[in-house]
């Protein structure tokens, strides 16, 4: 396939300073897939922050971490397709599923018996996996911006478009779209990480998300875009047999995961629902204060 | 002009314990007072282009620790806008801060102002007694004679490009197009966006013919060098200068020469614009911090 453009653009930016450095970082393999995971403070509990969909690698918790990890022992990893981890080139490798396994191998790579798990947009649904059919090892469940399926309303402005349709226009959500992703990859990402982040002033987050989306490329994502994911059905069961405490943390203009998806997601797990004012998709990142208060204040609610 | 409408007041972290007025010869300034004990800050007012908000990134942060006093300046806030030049000379603007003290019940404090153009400088040097500390951000006090600006404030230009915005005509014909430009100037570093808009705001609660009554060019709102190095000679109290290496308004050669000229400790903020308290204040108000506690 010709994609000059975006092989192009993959190049890795420059490595941003951080806040604070892994205390530990490491590598675990599962069926031939290396996935990279950090290891940031001690004590306990431990929360895992999840890989979510392959566009980002585990920087998009570079607002959390650091302020975690003062407080407990802070868990992360890239996912397969970004970061350091593996890119492998087949669908099947981005199954909901394998990104759940994967979480379970950095759990017993790192020794940790149980974690409060904490997932943004798709890590919705890998934590959904998690929490239902590991409830051993998971303490409690954050999701902030679900990306659901069990119940709510898609997105209105994202379904006007076919993923696999030609179409003669490359306007908004037209973007969407595996022809265009292999046009002109960098023009998608820009256009999904604008509606990323709808608040005023987040050339910030933009700036950083856009510089994730590029370290991948259109094949990668189109590899986990054809990949299975759950079904509406499946989704409903999962959530009936959560048991541990949930809290879903959705942004009132969220146009990526509509807000009436994380509140059904919430309804089916007896979870407890907070709604972000004039917040986007990903608060965790636009308004970090205010979620890390929200993940603290759930942390010191479990038992 | 309908931009010039105050724009809605935005939520504050803090409130003020107390506020009021002072007025000098006609002139009602605006003060406001947070948290309680010492030490006490003040934090005056630069260009009246902004008003006593500039300081919203410290004031939460310091009234933490003390006692921190801000007011309007003359021309904008909630101070009166005078229309006589006299109200708004920098040697005035130090009376209304020991008027401003005085009302707040505060015997001494500790100095933080940005842009200064002199009343901070003639408030230590005339009343040594009031300051005990002085932190000068991005000062403009000029140690060395300026040179001409390349176009002239009174004349009118047949440009309206960059720097030509700084001019009586353009002011009275486009404020907002001056304020923006200006203000684009100031924050020099990526994602400003935030602090420009609050900025522009504040400029446009205030408009072009106030600013005018004192304002023909900024050798007539700054001391000049032979005043800003004898009043510096006259300093004792520890002071601390913190200027950008990305300031586009001041050259950051002048403050570090102002610095040398009071004796005072010089901090270079890599990549800083000309508002580092506002762009970057977890920096700026650890260093303020430090060097009360130091000197405390």
């Amino acid at each position: 396939m010709d994609r000059p453009v975006a092989v192009e653009l993959t190049a890795p930016p420059r490595e941003q300073t951080r806040a604070i450095f892994p205390d530990e970082s490491g590598y675990v393999e599962r069926d031939g897939i290396r996935l990279y995971y950090e290891v940031y403070g001690s004590g306990e509990p431990t929360v895992l922050l999840l890989p979510t969909w392959s566009l980002m690698h585990s920087r998009h918790w570079k607002m959390q971490i650091p302020y975690l990890a003062r407080h407990c022992r802070v868990l992360t990893f890239d996912p397969r397709g970004n970061g350091r981890s593996d890119r492998p080139r087949e669908a099947a490798a981005y199954d909901e599923r394998e990104f759940a396994a994967d979480a379970l191998a950095v759990l017993d790579e790192t020794k940790t018996e149980r974690a409060v798990i904490v997932g943004f947009s798709l890590g919705g649904q890998r934590g959904l996996l998690l929490a239902a059919e590991h409830p051993e090892r998971v303490e409690g469940a954050v999701f902030i911006g679900p990306s659901f399926v069990g119940g709510g309303e898609p997105s209105a402005e994202r379904i006007v478009y076919d993923f696999d349709t030609h179409y003669d226009t490359d306007e908004g959500w037209a973007k969407h779209n595996r022809f265009y992703w292999l046009r002109d990859y960098s023009g998608w990402v820009e256009f999904f990480i604008s509606k990323m982040f709808p608040e005023p002033h987040s050339t910030k987050p933009v700036e950083d998300a856009v510089g994730w989306g590029l370290e991948t490329d259109a094949e990668i994502m189109i590899a986990s875009q054809d990949a299975p994911s759950l079904t509406p059905e499946e989704s409903q069961e999962l959530c009936r047999r959560v048991r541990c405490p949930v809290l879903v943390i959705h942004g009132e203009n969220d146009v990526l995961a509509s807000l009436s998806r994380g509140t059904a997601f919430a309804e089916q797990t007896g979870g407890e629902l907070v709604v972000l004012e004039g917040s986007g998709h990903a608060p965790h990142i636009r308004n970090p204060v205010k979620v890390n208060l929200l993940i603290r204040e759930f942390l010191e609610s479990l038992p | 002009m309908t931009v010039a409408s105050p724009a809605r007041e935005q939520t504050r972290a803090r409130y003020p314990a107390e506020e009021g007025f002072v007025e000098r010869e006609g002139v009602r300034i605006f003060w406001e007072r947070y948290g309680e004990g010492e030490p006490t800050i003040l934090f005056p007012p630069t260009w009246e282009l902004v008003h006593s908000r500039c300081w919203k990134m410290q004031i939460p942060y310091f009234a933490r620790h003390g006692r921190v006093v801000t007011f309007d300046p003359p021309g904008n806030g909630r101070s009166d806008r005078p229309r006589d030049a006299a109200a708004y000379e920098r040697s005035q603007v130090a009376e209304y801060a020991v008027a401003v003290l005085d009302s707040a019940g505060v015997e001494q404090a500790i100095v933080v102002s940005w842009c200064d153009m002199g009343e901070s400088l003639i408030l230590a040097a005339e009343h040594p007694e009031r300051v005990s500390g002085l932190v000068f951000i991005a000062p403009a006090l000029p140690t060395r004679e300026r040179e001409v600006p390349e176009f002239p404030f009174d004349v009118e230009l047949d440009t309206d490009e960059g720097w030509a915005k700084e001019n009586r005509h353009y002011w009275l014909r486009d404020w907002p197009g001056y304020v923006e430009f200006f203000i684009s100037k100031m924050f020099t570093e990526p994602h400003s966006t935030k602090q420009i808009e609050d900025a522009v705001g504040w400029g446009l609660e205030t408009d072009a013919e106030t600013l005018l009554v004192s304002f023909r060019g900024w050798d007539t709102k700054e001391l000049d060098p032979e005043t800003t190095v004898e009043l510096s000679g006259r300093v004792r109290c520890p002071a601390l200068v913190i200027h950008g290496t990305a300031d586009e308004l001041v050259e950051h050669e002048w403050a570090r020469a102002f610095a040398s000229e009071l004796g005072g400790d010089f901090v270079l903020l890599e990549g800083s614009g000309h508002g580092p308290h506002a762009r970057d204040p977890v920096k700026v108000n650890l260093l303020v911090h430090d060097f009360i506690w130091r000197h405390a």
